[in-house]
């Protein structure tokens, strides 16, 4: 079966990371930017996330996620670029359209920001194991019943779309087109969902059995099968993220108040 | 969906079996999705699990589905898509809200449905839109009205995502109102056993 996750044992400086402290860097790669407002301090935290990954062998991954977003992004800059409204200044024109120096720069902020985001979050999910994330949180207080749903997607998604294929050869047997016109594809929706939704609706009513037989619902506290154990860098990377976060406050409070802080 | 229901639809009490719902309906969510997307179909049909959990367990449990489907797809194809969650709750809060009050049953009540689930969609997204992608959603018809409108403002972004948010909603909930006819009574009061009176 193949796994929707994304994480990759590679035995990585990332990998032996606590998935908190990992976290703790998402925040901070996506608040300090924030914060300073300042382009170079994206374009810095965007190198720092890319190197991480490259580090930890897993950059190759991150093509696909890349592609989601990147292609949103070319239409924002498209749409910026040479529909904004509003005074402008012109930097070339293409048959009718003219490009447009305001809806430009507007545009690469949004690039820098969302490419920030992916990186940063591309640096958490390739290298997290899903299951040591919930465990992370179920220790800081999190409701184990609530691990459990989130532990389970992993495995029900993939069965319920490997499920997919077999239920379009089986009606497509029964001489379901799902193919054609708008009208014809629309028709085929429902026959496609509805076997789906049924057979998950009844497999959820054995494995709650079977998760009370198992005493899923007992107010005895739980204990762990598996235990993490964090590099030793673990504590002083989470130190250096935290003084770091401090620091941009620091540097933000400044530039309110008018003190220059970057070299003009 | 019946009025017979006694107790509050806020119980954050949630018995094994409307804990088990949550998967499955974000695997519906997700398999919505993958055949819309294989039938090329101009809507996104992503929520039918969330309105359907919401449907037979309550406004929390069809918040979590939904709220939980958009950090799986965060976490497995599109980190900003994390966010759209907030929607995705809001719209299992009203889907709920509504069967709760015995408002699936007829179809106007479910056109109703359909345009508030969309409203809150519209209401809650435009912000996000803006905030991270400049007003755009990505989609080919709501961008080109965006673009036509001068990109930029929070009119222009909302009739974006107006343009393809409420047919999916009402689409969406005319179909899960047609599929929760068809259930079998016992699945249905497997996840209703907590609230169950004999007074009616």
């Amino acid at each position: 079966m193949k796994s929707i996750s994304l994480y990759e044992e590679k035995h990585s400086f990332l990998n032996g990371l606590s998935p908190l402290t990992k976290l703790t860097y998402v925040v901070v790669a996506i608040c300090v930017p924030l914060l300073l407002g300042l382009r170079p301090s994206y374009v810095a935290f965007i190198a720092l996330s890319v190197a991480l990954l490259a580090t930890s062998g897993v950059l190759a991954k991150t093509k696909p996620i890349v592609a989601v977003s990147g292609f949103v992004l070319l239409t924002v800059v498209i749409i910026q670029t040479f529909f904004r409204g509003g005074a402008y200044t012109e930097l070339f024109r293409l048959g009718p359209l003219v490009a447009r120096k305001e809806g430009f720069e507007y545009s690469i902020g949004i690039l820098l920001n969302v490419l920030n985001i992916v990186f940063c979050f591309c640096v958490f999910v390739l290298t997290t194991k899903p299951s040591d994330m919930m465990q992370a949180m179920v220790r800081r207080g999190a409701s184990p019943r609530l691990g459990y749903v989130f532990v389970s997607l992993f495995q029900i998604i993939p069965q319920m779309t490997e499920r997919t294929s077999t239920i379009a050869d089986a009606q497509r047997s029964r001489g379901m087109r799902t193919e054609g016109s708008l009208g014809t594809r629309i028709k085929a929706f429902l026959p496609l969902i509805s076997p789906v939704i049924m057979s998950s609706f009844t497999d959820t009513r054995e494995r709650s059995i079977a998760l009370e037989v198992r005493g899923f619902s007992s107010k005895e506290p739980k204990t762990f099968l598996n235990e993490f154990v964090a590099s030793r860098a673990d504590a002083s990377v989470r130190v250096a993220l935290l003084v770091v976060f401090a620091l941009s406050v620091v540097a933000r409070v400044a530039l309110t108040m008018g003190v220059s802080v970057w070299p003009k | 969906m019946s009025k017979s229901q006694s107790g509050s639809p806020w119980s954050l009490h949630l018995s094994t079996a409307s804990l088990v719902l949550i998967p499955a309906a974000i695997g519906i969510n997700y398999v919505g999705k993958l055949f819309a997307s294989m039938l090329k179909l101009p809507l996104w049909l992503d929520s039918i699990g969330t309105c359907l959990s919401a449907c037979l367990a309550g406004p929390i449990v069809g918040a979590l589905a939904g709220f939980l489907t958009n950090v799986i797809y965060g976490l497995t194809m599109d980190p900003i898509s994390t966010v759209y969650g907030i929607t995705q709750a809001g719209i299992g809060i009203v889907v709920g809200l509504m069967a709760w009050h015995g408002r699936l049953q007829k179809w106007p009540g479910i056109l109703l449905t359909g345009l508030l689930a969309g409203l809150v969609a519209i209401v809650i997204s435009t912000p996000l839109n803006i905030i991270f992608w400049g007003g755009s959603t990505g989609n080919v018809w709501g961008d080109a009205v965006f673009a036509a409108m001068g990109s930029q403002g929070f009119l222009a972004s909302a009739v974006d995502e107006l343009i393809v948010d409420l047919p999916d909603k009402i689409v969406v909930l005319f179909i899960v109102a047609g599929i929760y006819k068809v259930l079998p009574r016992s699945l249905v009061t497997l996840y209703q056993a907590k609230d169950e009176t004999f007074d009616d």
